[in-house]
């Protein structure tokens, strides 16, 4: 069950995405933004109350005491992302497709950034000043062949 | 003998008559399919997607009847990283044709999706929209609503919205474009990896008909006037194509209207079948048959609402 974002909270993503990773807030004016559960914010279409929706438009943030990008967000936004990017070579994001965390070296400021190969954003990680912590789903671990 | 029959020999067997050149038919059922794609220009420009793809796969082909559809050698892109980052859509061909011959009526308006999982339809349409205006995506079992919505999510898809009821039920909702890409016996995958090559009896086709005829009848009936509804399947039975569009036209007062795609052979709706003689407007129906366009067999139908 979705319900409307409040603007107090809407502001804090808005904010967090202009600070962490230089998003212009006009990139969300078309959207509705929605609360579902555990603090999950979708931005999508118009709700229409009658159809009984399973979902509305697309999950992009966790909300608890920091906001949390989702790698659905960083794929689909990763074009506008003006800072704290990761560039990986071929092994790492071969071993960062398929789930694992990674030791390396960069000069993002800790927090969560995104993961790119060769200007594609692969999804969310979290950066703790030694290790690239993996926030791509289960789900969507991958084995890639082609790359 | 009938025990050794393959299921390409009983589908070239049942439509013999129907079908303008059976050699080249059953040759063509008996080759396997290329893997195809689309380019989901949401995720990039389709340019610098497909130069990234020719590093790996130099001989991938652009399809003359679709600018975003591309023939590959390949047969695992799945594990590719375009795949993965939702840059491409691995879907078949002929899949991608009802969404493009209204593609002109998908602009920023509401489309209902009666069928929608696993997705192939409803990114497609989004991508054409832009992701903008508004897709409602229905489908009836839980199981298929999660590879739709693992889909959507990957494409990063945002202006649709999930439904999960069996759309006879579904509330009356004005739209501009209704798809009814109708469950089916699924003949015209023959060719794919992995098809489902179930020998079907004849009672079987009675049971996707009125399956059929159930959700096309809720499409008509919901549309206002001037709507369309597109009818697909990926089946050649004219039990779960002419059939089910000849009953439902006359019922609704829909008005068939003709199908072509610049680039693309396409054969006429049938107008006789096992006896029964159906309305003359049907030949406006589309058919796509496997050995006119190197792919696999497909249906549509186009209507309007009056």
């Amino acid at each position: 069950m979705l319900t409307l974002l409040d603007k107090t909270k809407k502001n804090i993503i808005l904010e967090y995405c202009s600070e962490r990773f230089g998003i212009n807030d006009n990139e969300f004016t078309d959207y509705k933004w929605y609360i579902g559960s555990k603090n999950r914010i979708y931005i999508g279409p118009e709700e229409i109350e009658r159809i009984n929706a399973e979902s509305i438009g697309l999950c992009i943030f966790r909300l608890d005491k920091t906001p949390k990008p989702t790698t659905n967000f960083i794929q689909l936004f990763g074009g506008k992302i003006k800072k704290n990017i990761v560039e990986l070579d071929k092994k790492n994001t071969m071993a960062f497709c398929n789930g694992l965390n990674l030791e390396i070296e960069t000069n993002n400021e800790p927090g969560f950034v995104s993961v790119n190969y060769n200007q594609i954003a692969l999804g969310c990680g979290h950066w703790n000043g030694k290790i690239l912590k993996n926030q791509i789903p289960k789900s969507k671990f991958c084995k890639i062949n082609f790359l | 003998m009938a025990n050794f029959q393959t299921v390409q020999d009983r589908i070239a067997e049942r439509y013999s008559e129907i079908i303008d050149e059976p050699a080249d038919f059953i040759k063509s059922i008996n080759k396997p399919l290329k893997q195809s794609f689309r380019i989901n220009t949401i995720k990039g420009k389709k340019e610098e997607i497909v130069n990234k793809i020719r590093d790996y796969d130099s001989n991938i082909k652009n399809v003359k009847w679709c600018d975003n559809a591309f023939i590959s050698n390949l047969t695992n892109l799945g594990s590719s990283i375009e795949h993965f980052s939702g840059q491409i859509y691995i879907q078949e061909l002929t899949s991608m044709i009802p969404p493009i011959i209204v593609q002109d009526l998908l602009q920023k308006n509401r489309i209902i999706d009666c069928c929608a999982a696993p997705g192939s339809k409803t990114t497609q349409i989004a991508n054409i929209m832009e992701n903008k205006g508004h897709i409602i995506a229905n489908d009836s079992r839980h199981a298929r609503i999660k590879s739709l919505r693992g889909n959507l999510d990957r494409l990063g898809i945002t202006n649709t919205t999930v439904t999960l009821r069996d759309f006879q039920s579904f509330p009356n909702t004005d739209a501009e474009v209704y798809f009814v890409d109708a469950p089916c016996s699924s003949e015209g995958t023959v060719r794919k990896k992995n098809a489902v090559t179930r020998k079907w009896k004849e009672k079987d086709y009675e049971r996707f008909n009125k399956i059929q005829k159930g959700l096309l009848k809720k499409a008509c009936q919901m549309s206002p006037i001037g709507s369309t509804v597109v009818y697909s399947t990926c089946t050649f039975a004219p039990e779960e194509n002419e059939d089910v569009v000849n009953s439902i036209i006359n019922e609704e007062n829909m008005e068939l209207k003709k199908i072509s795609l610049n680039g693309m052979k396409m054969g006429k709706g049938i107008t006789n079948w096992k006896k029964t003689e159906y309305d003359g407007n049907v030949e406006k129906c589309a058919r796509i048959w496997p050995h006119h366009n190197d792919t696999g067999g497909f249906f549509i139908a186009r209507m309007e609402k009056c």
